[in-house]
């Protein structure tokens, strides 16, 4: 004889018992002895082909009889056996009802709704809609806001910088209140406030070789706010391999771009830009400038385009790349081909997987400390010499519109760029110290005066923003 | 019809947002329809675990023979969607036993959202929704 613990929700078939005794050598037998006395409970265990259910397992005392025999596995008297139900499940596998809007969304959706390009059909391809958005900055702040608020379903913010001053300017998804905070979180906010109907994922990393591949592979759509070389053609090189379409946008002072990379049959940024730039020539935001409306006007180009293609209504933006000129205001189109050649997306690729990006774009991947050179000098230094009285002359090599947002008392403004026919201002004999803004400038002052024949020629390390950290903080930083 | 007390339910809310962004799984115990106690066990799915649990079914076992001892019954089972809606997906379909009450407690942003309670069928075809009381 062996014991059944007939579980809670069977009881009501076994005549109410927690428990029961039947005979039989095997688990086989016990159990067929037990659904021929209670007739109701056979179903529930086994299927119309006579097999255990397949979520029914079978315990003799602690061991799964799976691992035993099975059915056949012998009994004695005083064993146990358990019913023991196996449970899984997930979210996984579609919603299997599928995806409606409620009251609340019915009426936030309501001017969509009453277009029939868009109508609940639309609205219910943009809430089932993932798209990843890398970078919460300039491009990513209107996207991420409008991303939001037109109720794509699910959002993936991939950033890993903090709000500071400087980005205020033009990224309207951060606010003063959130200067210090983590991008991700004051855009995410933002975004749950606008619409608190949609999910965001956030992935605080920076996106790399590594990682790029497993956070973009569960979105439908990816959106490029990056800002730097690497990047872009990490996110190229990832789209294309994951056969996701990479929705890109880049800004520079007054002038944006925007165009669809990596749809089927159209062009990737490679085939645009097979080669990157050499490090350096072309200036970031942060060196170059940005109107700070301009990625407002790309970035919703970008959103725009991104809703078009889940809507899957209008003319997708591919094969053409987008120019604005916000001085002239006019957009122009160049035409964009894939090109068959493309070593990423062409007839016969040579890149199957991601590549080290820093140093395909020439960017050592180590940025080592910067050592001190000869003919460096530190701010605290030219301080020291001027309140000694030292006699020196101390050249500012930034442009007039910087030197109208600071300056350092008595420095002389040479830029740059006017330093060659300028260089008779100076006298050899004099000591000279350069700064600019940070030190880049003024280090190439430096090199082209002792070319030009000036020995006692130093560069001030960290420019006027090292003076302003560490001589006098009243100095305003830009 | 399934009632959840306020102590079990809140004990069910912080598990799944603890697991987040992680499904976590756990066990109901009470009687006569009404829920008294949550037991959160292991998710020992040995894949990603963001869209999918499994319960080791020797956890429930043991669960099952100390519930007994207390005169104490397994409703049901609670799991958690990180991130979506507390629907009962595919997946749980295909995994379901009709001897339970299958709640799903739906977690957005690390945060508890809504929550639905199910009765899967037999030939797991089906999960008809079912009146869920909670707090």
């Amino acid at each position: 004889m062996a014991k059944i613990l007939i579980p809670t929700p069977l009881r009501q078939y076994a005549g109410k018992h927690d428990a029961v005794e039947m005979s039989g050598a095997t688990v086989g037998e016990v159990l067929n002895s037990l659904t021929s006395h209670y007739a109701d409970l056979r179903r529930h265990l086994y299927n119309d082909e006579g097999k255990l259910r397949s979520f029914v397992n079978v315990y003799v005392n602690d061991e799964d009889i799976r691992y035993l025999d099975k059915e056949a596995t012998a009994l004695k008297d005083g064993d146990t056996v358990s019913i023991v139900p196996s449970i899984a499940g997930g979210s996984a596998g579609i919603a299997a009802p599928p995806l409606t809007l409620n009251k609340d969304e019915i009426l936030r959706y309501s001017r969509h709704l009453i277009m029939p390009e868009v109508g609940m059909e639309g609205q219910l391809k943009l809430k089932a809609a993932k798209v990843a958005l890398i970078g919460t900055g300039g491009l990513g702040a209107p996207l991420g806001m409008y991303l939001a608020a037109a109720g794509i379903g699910r959002i993936g913010l991939v950033d890993f910088d903090v709000v500071d001053f400087t980005n205020l300017q033009r990224q309207v998804i951060h606010g003063t209140k959130d200067v210090g905070r983590k991008k991700l979180d004051s855009a995410a906010e933002t975004m749950l406030d606008i619409n608190p109907h949609i999910e965001i994922d956030r992935f605080e990393t920076a996106l790399s070789s590594e990682n790029a591949l497993q956070i973009l592979k569960d979105y439908d759509f990816v959106v490029d706010g990056t800002d730097n070389f690497p990047t872009r053609y990490l996110v190229n090189d990832a789209c294309v391999l994951l056969g996701k379409v990479n929705v890109y946008g880049s800004i520079f002072r007054f002038e944006g771009q925007a165009t669809v990379f990596a749809y089927p049959g159209g062009p990737c940024y490679r085939c645009l830009y097979p080669e990157p730039p050499p490090p350096g020539l072309v200036p970031s935001c942060a060196e170059g400038g940005v109107l700070g409306i301009l990625p407002g006007t790309i970035g919703l180009i970008q959103a725009t385009e991104t809703v078009k293609l889940i809507l899957g209504i209008g003319e997708p933006l591919v094969g053409r790349l987008m120019l604005y000129d916000a001085l002239a205001m006019r957009f122009r189109e160049l035409k964009l081909r894939r090109n068959p050649e493309c070593p990423v997306c062409g007839d016969h690729p040579t890149i199957r997987e991601l590549i080290d990006y820093q140093q395909f774009c020439g960017i050592p991947n180590q940025p080592h400390e910067p050592v001190a050179v000869e003919g460096d000098i530190d701010p605290v230094e030219v301080k020291a010499k001027m309140d000694r009285g030292d006699s020196f002359v101390l050249i500012d090599v930034r442009e007039p519109h910087e030197y109208q947002i600071c300056r350092i008392p008595n420095a002389k403004l040479i830029p740059l760029g006017d330093l060659p026919k300028r260089v008779n201002e100076l006298d050899s004999a004099d000591e000279i110290v350069a700064h600019c803004k940070s030190g880049v400038r003024s280090a190439k002052a430096v090199d082209f005066l002792k070319q030009a024949g000036f020995r006692k020629v130093r560069n001030m390390k960290g420019g006027i923003l090292a003076w302003s950290d560490k001589v006098d903080p009243s100095v305003p930083k830009y | 019809m399934i009632r959840v007390e306020k102590q079990a339910w809140e004990a069910m809310v912080s598990h799944g947002e603890s697991t987040f962004p992680k499904e976590c799984c756990g066990v109901m115990l009470g009687s006569d329809g009404v829920v008294a106690e949550a037991i959160a066990l292991p998710n020992v799915y040995t894949g990603p675990q963001e869209d999918f649990f499994v319960m080791d079914p020797a956890d429930l076992n043991r669960v099952d023979r100390e519930a007994r001892k207390r005169g104490l019954d397994i409703l049901g089972v609670y799991h958690s969607h990180p991130n979506c809606d507390a629907y009962f997906s595919k997946r749980d379909l295909a995994n379901s036993c009709s001897w339970f009450s299958y709640v799903v407690l739906s977690i957005k942003n690390g945060r508890f959202d809504h929550a639905n309670s199910y009765r899967p069928d037999f030939d797991q075809k089906e999960a008809p929704q079912e009146e869920l009381i909670y707090g």
